[in-house]
């Protein structure tokens, strides 16, 4: 399992940056509105409609940008959590850990795909 | 002959002349402020995963339905989900202003005989590109354009 880890590592890491930059970059405007603006009454419950919701997420653009947002975090913090296992933990557990982790990351990935193609 | 990269590689195969001891963590380390702010931008993981998973529920949600769609809006209202949101935004923004003061000082010195711009080009890129995102990103969403 070390060797496969390794031998993914450019993957990985490929999605964990990706995560930090393009995951970070989308989600606040959707932390914004999704998580605190319409739940709180700042942004009108209209922008939500399940109809307006539903044209916005199942164009192509929407899709597209509803994969970024599931996918890239993920993997940011399947990552960071593994780096932080190692800052507490040393590395003798790490291949344990990294294994779930990416588990966890993947297996959310695949339903993120699914959840944005069922739209 | 080509292997996978080993981070051990570089360990020396004999131990060099000087006797050292095996290097040990501080006690307390992770309250010293430059660990600190290391391991908050590790922790900010946990956060991530979350907010992935609850945007993974919502989009779920979304493609279930009308029914399923007005009950996760319910569900949002719960003061759990707010604090966890608020707690994601102070996360999303903290991790932003760290990686973006990293990434520039990450750039090659040159690719090829291409330099990269001035390291407060690149920042101000930077901030440019996730302010321009976030506002784009919200007008659409809370419906103030389209």
């Amino acid at each position: 399992m070390k060797h496969l880890l390794l031998k993914l590592e450019p993957v990985i890491w490929l999605l964990f940056g990706q995560g930090i930059l393009i995951g970070t970059m989308l989600l606040t405007g959707w932390i914004l509105v999704v998580g605190l603006g319409v739940p709180l009454g700042i942004v009108s419950p209209d922008a939500l409609t399940f109809a307006r919701a539903h044209d916005l997420a199942s164009s192509l653009l929407g899709r597209l940008f509803l994969l970024a947002l599931l996918v890239l975090p993920l993997w940011k913090g399947a990552h960071h959590v593994r780096s932080l296992s190692i800052d507490y933990g040393g590395l003798g557990r790490d291949t344990a850990v990294a294994t779930v982790m990416y588990l966890i990351a993947a297996v959310g990935s695949l339903l993120a795909i699914i959840a944005v193609v069922r739209l | 002959m080509a292997r996978p990269v080993n981070p051990h590689a570089m360990t020396p195969s004999r131990p060099g002349r000087t006797r050292t001891a095996p290097p040990q963590a501080p006690s307390g380390w992770y309250t010293q402020p430059r660990m600190l702010k290391y391991l908050l931008f590790d922790a900010t993981g946990i956060v991530y995963l979350l907010v992935g998973f609850v945007a993974l529920r919502v989009v779920w949600a979304l493609g279930s339905g009308d029914a399923a769609w007005a009950e996760l809006l319910r569900q949002l209202q719960n003061p759990l989900y707010i604090a966890f949101h608020v707690l994601a935004l102070v996360s999303v923004v903290f991790v932003a202003v760290r990686f973006f003061s990293l990434f520039p000082k990450s750039q090659p010195a040159h690719i090829g005989p291409a330099k990269p711009p001035p390291q407060p080009l690149i920042l101000a890129g930077l901030y440019a590109a996730w302010i321009g995102v976030t506002l784009v990103v919200t007008a659409v969403l809370a419906g103030w354009v389209l």
